[in-house]
């Protein structure tokens, strides 16, 4: 067993992972000191977080290898590549965090500083930072779970695609080990690393976000609740994720629509100017990592009947990808709802249920790509492998966030098929199942974003020798172009599928969400 | 005289709360809340349980109710035994809990869902009834989210009233009401409750507040503070209506309040 190269393993990753932590938390700041205090970038900032947090970040991984590797080829540039990633996946969140946060600071506190006529400087150490602390903590849990499967599916990512002439250096990581131990058929030291894995995000639970989330709460306001109870996984999710999702619908009148009314009436003025910014700094940053490879370049235009030819291999694919994730969805759905409602409708299943569940999710799921590999009949349906991973991907959000749901319930409410001796099937039907509808909605659709980023790993992946890929699909055709250097392709692949999935979200998922948000939300 | 069954009278008892002891397990010690409850709802009689916030008066309420199992003694309804809750009981609570996505009639339906012997029509007629009943006629069909906090009040009794029960808990009914509509509301409550044409014979208010339950108790049980004991028993005979200027009324009220204190 080689327990030195496995702690190392696990060792490289976490530095990678505590140096994006710490660039999306001064990221963060920045950019929602910056957001909150003033209403021109407020405009142009809030949907371009919006759009940066609905979209399969992970789809975007040829743009920044080929980008910083290109342009730094060696060890360094390696590293910064899978940090930016990682960096891509957790700093969203965290700076809605702090917007929100300043945005909240009471009025008084703003004028206290405008009496003593205090320096921006001085604002932003002594009031904006302070206060945006407690929701930097708490976001963090959720960044640092959605950070870990970046880093393992980055780095699967950047061993995939080192062949021929591109070999990107990076020796050491979780998902290296993951490919690696596997390749030389050495699963003594793959099944010591998944279990180091476990040990080591557990015990940073305990160690650093627990410690942290505790730590910050001296910084809460005094208006705001103080967290007397401890209960990470209802906690993690109802609240962060909720407030993020909230958000990102522009769902605001359960905050109080008097203080965000203005905002959302800006937030959509801004949206189209956002999403045009957006296309553009994409485009150049996609041309510019590209330029210099591949197929296409500005002196060689593709004609028109080759974008034809090759949008419609696109779509082919996208359309595969969009049947795959909606029906790993149904699957996690038809589980995760009953089973989120069971576990929380009975406080003895739900302690005991709880650590476990939580210990299952921590484990980012393309680390157990070659382990299911290896399992009998399903382990050589490549669509099945798919299905395991994007299910151990995404199914725990619908499960935590009904339970949350649930658990938020008032007792009475709770009691009350008792109180009228309902049977079990009309009390689910009645009370608990459109009980939990609202953090059902919330769960699925962060769901399927993760599906979506889940794809780019679980279409396409090579374990050693054995390539395991789907027939047709998204993931698979962006990680093929970016290895064989199809950039036209790979372009269009990357924005047809960024644009199916924001307008879906706009259109769709907005309307469902408003719908269920307001019939079925219990208000006291 | 002939020695034929008497006719259950007024007074006689319906709920009997026998000795309760109710004890939380934090950490192993025990920590009692209620200690040796004993106390009786008679027949066309509104008991009200008040004192200190946080004494375990709702909790008296849910162990008569059979939600609670309580840690000793016993609750009897009509001489049966309360083991869990009882068809013969209903309860209306302080924020309603009403289903926002079900309809004002569909709430109402829900509380009957028990009733195997009712076809759905029947239901919905009877549903109906009970929302006339309690002053909804005409807001059959709107959501819980378009009433006012009086309205969902209203069909937190029609939901209780149309299962027909024996007895009816009210556990702080009009505490999160504005002073106006609580007003109406108990104004209503004792006339509408206590009355030949419904299957109540007894019903149990928790509140803590003392004017409300001089309006309109028969009987106060007064508990003290934690743990909670039976500090008091007070048969309020002030004729209905009744006049909350009169001095009489006063007289009751700072009664009540020299228990509590």
């Amino acid at each position: 067993m080689q327990f030195g190269l496995v702690a190392l393993d696990i060792v490289s990753s976490w530095v990678r992972m505590v140096l994006a932590l710490g660039l999306s938390i001064l990221f963060a700041l920045a950019i929602g000191i910056l957001a909150a205090r003033n209403r021109r970038a407020e405009a142009v900032i809030l949907p371009l977080l919006d759009i940066f947090q609905s979209i399969p970040i992970l789809g975007f991984f040829p743009v920044v290898i080929l980008g910083i590797y290109g342009a730094i080829p060696n060890f360094v540039g390696a590293n910064i590549a899978v940090i930016v990633l990682i960096f891509t996946s957790m700093s969203w969140n965290i700076a809605f965090g702090v917007y929100e946060a300043v945005k909240a600071i009471p009025q008084d506190y703003l004028d206290l500083l405008d009496v003593s006529k205090s320096s921006s400087w001085e604002r932003i150490k002594n009031l904006y930072i302070p206060a945006s602390m407690s929701r930097i903590a708490y976001n963090t849990q959720i960044s640092w779970a959605v950070g870990l499967f970046f880093l393992v599916a980055s780095e699967i990512i950047v061993v995939g695609t080192s062949t021929g002439s591109l070999q990107i250096p990076i020796p050491y990581g979780i998902g290296i080990g993951a490919t690696y131990f596997p390749a030389n058929n050495d699963y003594a030291d793959y099944a010591l690393l998944i279990g180091g894995i476990v040990v080591a995000v557990i015990v940073w639970r305990y160690l650093f976000l627990r410690a942290f989330a505790l730590w910050s709460e001296k910084y809460k306001m005094m208006e705001e609740p103080r967290e007397t109870h401890w209960d990470p996984i209802t906690r993690f999710y109802s609240w962060v994720n909720h407030r993020a999702i909230s958000k990102l619908f522009l769902l605001t009148h359960d905050v109080g629509v008097s203080r965000f009314s203005s905002t959302i009436a800006r937030f959509r003025r801004g949206l189209k100017y956002a999403v045009l910014i957006f296309l553009v700094l994409f485009g150049l940053l996609l041309f510019s990592s590209i330029a210099s490879s591949g197929d296409l370049t500005l002196s060689h235009l593709p004609s028109a009947a080759q974008l034809v030819g090759a949008e419609a291999n696109v779509l082919v694919n996208l359309g595969a990808s969009f049947v795959r994730v909606w029906y790993v969805y149904g699957i996690c759905a038809a589980i995760g709802l009953p089973l989120g409602i069971a576990i929380s409708l009975s406080f003895k299943l739900y302690d005991t249920a709880s650590p476990v569940l939580e210990v299952f999710s921590s484990i980012p799921a393309p680390i157990l790509l070659p382990a299911i590999v290896l399992i009998p009949v399903i382990g050589h349906a490549p669509e099945a492998v798919a299905a395991i991973v994007m299910m151990l991907a995404i199914i725990w959000y619908i499960i935590f966030n009904v339970m949350a749901g649930v658990r938020t319930l008032p007792a009475d409410l709770k009691s009350l098929p008792n109180v009228y001796h309902v049977g079990r099937w009309a009390a689910w039907r009645n009370v608990y199942i459109p009980g939990a509808l609202t953090g059902f909605v919330t769960g699925s659709i962060t769901a399927i974003g993760g599906a979506w980023n889940a794809l780019i790993i679980a279409e396409y992946f090579t374990a050693g020798t054995t390539t395991t890929q789907v027939g047709v699909g998204i993931g698979k055709l962006i990680v093929i172009d970016t290895a064989t250097g199809q950039n036209l392709s790979l372009a269009l692949a990357i924005l047809t599928m960024t644009a199916l999935i924001v307008v879906f979200n706009l259109t769709v998922w907005r309307r469902v969400y408003h719908r269920v948000t307001k019939r079925y939300t219990y208000n006291r | 005289m002939s020695q034929s069954e008497p006719k259950p009278g007024r007074g006689s008892p319906v709920v009997r709360v026998e000795h309760v002891n109710l004890d939380y397990h934090k950490e192993k010690e025990p920590l009692p809340v209620l200690v040796d409850i004993s106390m009786e709802a008679g027949r066309d009689e509104l008991v009200a349980i008040t004192g200190p916030s946080g004494c375990g008066k709702s909790t008296l309420l849910r162990i008569i109710a059979g939600l609670v199992r309580p840690s000793a003694g016993a609750v009897k309804v009509l001489d049966s035994e309360v083991k869990g809750p009882r068809e013969d009981v209903a309860m209306v609570f302080q924020n309603f809990v009403l289903l926002p996505w079900r309809t004002a009639l569909e709430n109402v339906v829900f509380g009957l869902s028990s009733k195997k012997d009712l076809t759905g029509e029947q239901k919905r007629e009877r549903a109906m009834q009970a929302l006339d009943v309690a002053g909804l006629t005409g807001f059959e069909n709107v959501y819980p989210g378009e009433l006012s906090g009086g309205m969902k009040q209203r069909v937190g009794v029609a939901r209780a009233l149309a299962t027909e029960p024996k007895v009816m808990l009210m556990d702080e009914p009009f505490s999160s009401l504005d002073d106006l509509t609580a007003e109406r509301l108990r104004k209503e409550t004792h006339s509408l409750l206590i009355s030949p044409e419904t299957s109540i014979q007894s019903v149990i208010l928790v509140s803590h507040n003392v004017e409300e339950i001089i309006e309109l108790a028969d009987k106060v049980v007064i508990l003290s503070g934690r743990p909670a004991r039976v500090s008091g028993v007070l048969t309020v005979d002030l004729p209905r209506p009744r006049n909350k200027k009169s001095e009489e009324f006063f007289r009751w009220v700072d009664k009540v309040y020299s228990y509590l204190s």
